[in-house]
């Protein structure tokens, strides 16, 4: 299977820009006149510069946050609030500590509406699968200050993906791990995400990162920001043929998306330095 | 920094606000209870707080109190201070002195009263002495937990420039610590003016504790609440005015009290 | 081995030394009444065997549970509520901030005034004292919640009240048991007090409780190694309810790393 990316759209963002006031006074313009059509079961990537609005357009799409102008949408629908038809996965994991791995797991299905409908048994065995699909059975009764990073990362996941959402919406989620443990979770992402199913049986994914490597190895088109205010600079399509995995990272193509993406970055993050 | 002030603002109505129904609530009651012993109308405190401003009595015993806690929270800090920055930095030092102190913590200021009335018997003496022992304590565990917690990355900074053992403790340490260090007076000044109310209620011929009894034998209420209310506002401003002072000499220091 | 034993020598050399000194400075240079060590120790042994400290001490600890059950069931569920509410906050706080310099035994006068110089008094004033630690650190813990915990909650469809229930709640739990450790101490503190004012102004009589029975010992029956027990008996209470308090708070909270 390659890389192109078509069919019907999942999320929609319109000229939408977002500006966040303090106290009835414009401050900062955080995202301008961005438009962007994520197609269903795609695998996005936003890069960008640090501060140039990624974590916002997250926001947007999983409706932390509204727009102040422009429209955000799903499946042609307004967002108005987030909900676990777009399920997030943050940087620093926002497992609940109180709970072990299958409380964490089970928490949205036990008091979300994503559990509606699904008696205890059911309930039981989703739960069970996920921690499945993930690769943490036998670590079921842990507390997460028991986990290690790449252990409560597959949780977060876990965690989100018995809700089955539609979407999934990532923020740098593998930010806080090691290089090592990072390259294991990537390829591990990508495998339960099933990037081995066709494109209508996919969950859509946004995901955000810093790491340009990351982007190319994961996405199937990366979306490039600028800073001040943020703004879709380019959307750069990755036609590397999937399953990916180390022999994909040797490829000259690789290394060549590698080198294009940084070129539209690199001045910017040069500048983040010294101002 | 409109912001700030508009934000400064709104919390000084929201206090206004809250404090008026408050009163407006307590005068119904007191209609409703009509009986001024038992509780007196806001006016009527208003105006016996008024009276004994006029005739200084209320300045006088407030004096008084506060005379003794300065004086008990000096005793404790010479004491405490010092005591804490030893067993701090010397681990043998704290093997041995901090069983006596953990023996005697528990045992509160306000258990030594009956004891102490007997070795002071009534008067300036007795106050003072539970004072300070109350201040005592968390003057010096704090200084202690002060002193332990200094950031090691500091310290081994220092190390590794060459400087000595003693100039460390006095340049590096002790500054890091003070932040801690004021916070545990700070404690210990509540903890003694919590005493100070209950020494005098029973064992001092003066002050705001017995001015509170004092009136209460003679069931004049508004007088009562009164005293009590000295007795709060001079609790808040003498840790206002210790938090000012913590922010004047260690202005880098997170205001770790901030939510106790 | 040797390490161990040299530290646990260290621990007991002072408290060791202070005794052996006290008991001399009592043998040698006191009056009869002197309280010393042996004396303490035989007085402690005729008020337990009597019966009288146990149920001096048991009549103190129910008025300490009673205050501070009643002081939980407003400050915990009050603080989470302002916790979560600026709105909430703002309105009740000012009387908070406003009360709490006012320490308990200031207001034992009130107390007194309304209810008498029996248990209800007493309380009232340890309920008023334990009142203001729970709420402080309930609110405390309520706001320190980690903000991305209450976004995960919100991502997954759940209602405001809900995150509450199920995220701020245990989240908070940590401080809401500072809380009650620092309350369950000031509680204690605050009951002894109280029966040892109400004590010696209602002439000895009447109130009941550890504190009273201190007051007795000092007023009437002078006898100095008797107080000096109910001293002692008050400081290993403290102990024994902070330990039984930590244990408990522990158990409830298996995940807390420590």
């Amino acid at each position: 299977m390659d890389g192109t990316v078509s069919g019907p759209v999942k999320l929609k963002l319109e000229n939408v820009g977002k500006r966040f006031d303090v106290a009835g006074v414009a401050q900062t313009v955080a995202v301008q006149d961005f438009t962007l059509d994520v197609v269903q079961g795609e695998f996005l990537v936003i890069v960008g510069p640090s501060g140039c609005g990624k974590t916002t357009v997250l926001n947007l799409l999983a409706g932390l946050e509204l727009p102040t102008s422009g429209t955000v949408s799903l499946n042609g629908s307004r967002i108005v609030g987030p909900g676990p038809e777009r399920g997030v996965m943050f940087q620093d994991y926002a497992l609940f500590p109180w709970h072990t791995v299958r409380g964490n797991v089970e928490f949205g299905l036990r008091h979300g509406p994503a559990g509606q409908g699904l008696d205890a048994a059911a309930r039981e065995e989703r739960v069970r699968s996920t921690i499945e699909l993930v690769g943490l059975t036998g670590a079921e009764r842990k507390y997460p200050h028991q986990l290690s990073g790449g252990m409560r990362q597959r949780v977060a996941l876990a965690r989100l993906i018995a809700n089955e959402p539609d979407v999934l919406l990532m923020d740098e989620p593998l930010a806080a791990l090691d290089a090592q443990t990072r390259i294991i979770l990537q390829e591990e992402l990508l495998r339960i995400w099933g990037q081995d199913r066709p494109a209508a049986q996919r969950r859509t994914v946004v995901f955000i990162t810093h790491a340009i490597d990351e982007a190319v190895f994961l996405a199937d088109r990366v979306a490039v920001m600028t800073t001040n205010p943020g703004r879709l600079k380019a959307i750069i399509d990755v036609p590397l043929p999937r399953p990916r995995d180390d022999a994909t990272r040797a490829q000259s193509e690789f290394q060549a998306l590698n080198q294009h993406i940084w070129s539209l970055i690199r001045d910017e993050a040069y500048r983040a330095t010294v101002t | 920094m409109e912001s700030v002030r508009n934000a400064r603002f709104g919390t000084a109505v929201a206090y206004v606000r809250t404090m008026a129904v408050f009163i407006a609530f307590w005068w119904a009651v007191s209609v409703w209870t009509s009986n001024p012993a038992l509780l007196p109308s806001p006016l009527a405190v208003i105006e016996a707080f008024v009276d004994l401003v006029r005739d200084l009595e209320l300045f006088m015993h407030a004096g008084i109190s506060l005379g003794r806690m300065l004086l008990s929270l000096a005793l404790a800090s010479l004491l405490a201070v010092p005591l804490g920055l030893v067993m701090g930095l010397s681990r043998t030092f704290d093997e041995v002195v901090d069983p006596v102190v953990e023996l005697l913590r528990p045992i509160s200021g306000i258990a030594w009263i009956p004891l102490a009335l007997f070795i002071f018997g009534i008067g300036n003496a007795l106050p003072v002495f539970i004072m300070t022992y109350a201040a005592f304590f968390p003057i010096v565990l704090g200084t202690v937990a002060g002193v332990r917690g200094v950031d090691r990355g500091l310290i081994n900074a220092a190390r590794t420039m060459g400087v000595p053992r003693r100039t460390i403790v006095t340049r590096v340490v002790l500054p890091a610590a003070l932040p801690s260090l004021l916070v545990a007076v700070r404690l210990g000044v509540a903890s003694s003016w919590t005493a100070v109310v209950a020494a005098e209620l029973i064992g001092a011929p003066s002050g705001l504790g017995y001015a509170v009894e004092w009136y209460r034998e003679l069931l004049m209420t508004p007088q009562v609440m009164s005293f009590i209310a000295m007795i709060g506002v001079l609790g808040y401003l003498s840790d206002t005015a210790l938090r000012a002072l913590a922010q004047r000499f260690t202005p880098w220091a997170v205001d770790a009290l901030s939510a106790q | 081995m040797s390490a161990w034993s040299g530290r646990l020598s260290r621990n007991l050399m002072l408290p060791f030394a202070l005794i052996v000194i006290w008991q001399a400075w009592g043998m040698t240079t006191g009056s009869p009444r002197t309280p010393v060590p042996t004396h303490v120790v035989t007085a402690a042994l005729q008020l337990v065997a009597s019966g009288d400290l146990l149920a001096a001490i048991a009549q103190s600890l129910g008025r300490v549970f009673a205050g501070f059950a009643i002081a939980a069931a407003i400050a915990i569920p009050l603080g989470l509520a302002m916790g979560s509410s600026r709105g909430v906050e703002r309105n009740v706080d000012p009387l908070v901030e406003s009360f709490r310099p006012i320490a308990a035994i200031a207001i034992l006068p009130l107390a007194i005034l309304w209810l008498g110089t029996g248990t209800p008094a007493a309380v009232l004033i340890v309920a008023y004292a334990a009142f203001f630690p729970m709420v402080i650190n309930t609110v405390a813990g309520a706001k320190r919640v980690n903000p991305t915990l209450l976004r995960a909650a919100a991502t997954m469809g759940l209602s405001r009240f809900k995150v509450i229930r199920t995220v701020v709640v245990p989240a908070a739990l940590p401080s809401i048991g500072v809380g009650l450790r620092i309350s369950m101490g000031v509680a204690w503190t605050a009951i002894v007090a109280a029966e040892l004012a109400v004590g010696a102004k209602a002439g000895g009589g009447g109130s009941g409780g550890i504190g009273q029975m201190m007051f007795v010992f000092y007023a009437y029956s002078i006898e100095l190694n008797r107080i000096v027990v109910c001293m002692i008996a008050v400081g290993i209470v403290a102990l024994v309810l902070d330990r039984l308090l930590r244990a408990g708070l522990r158990f409830s909270m298996p995940w807390t790393a420590r």
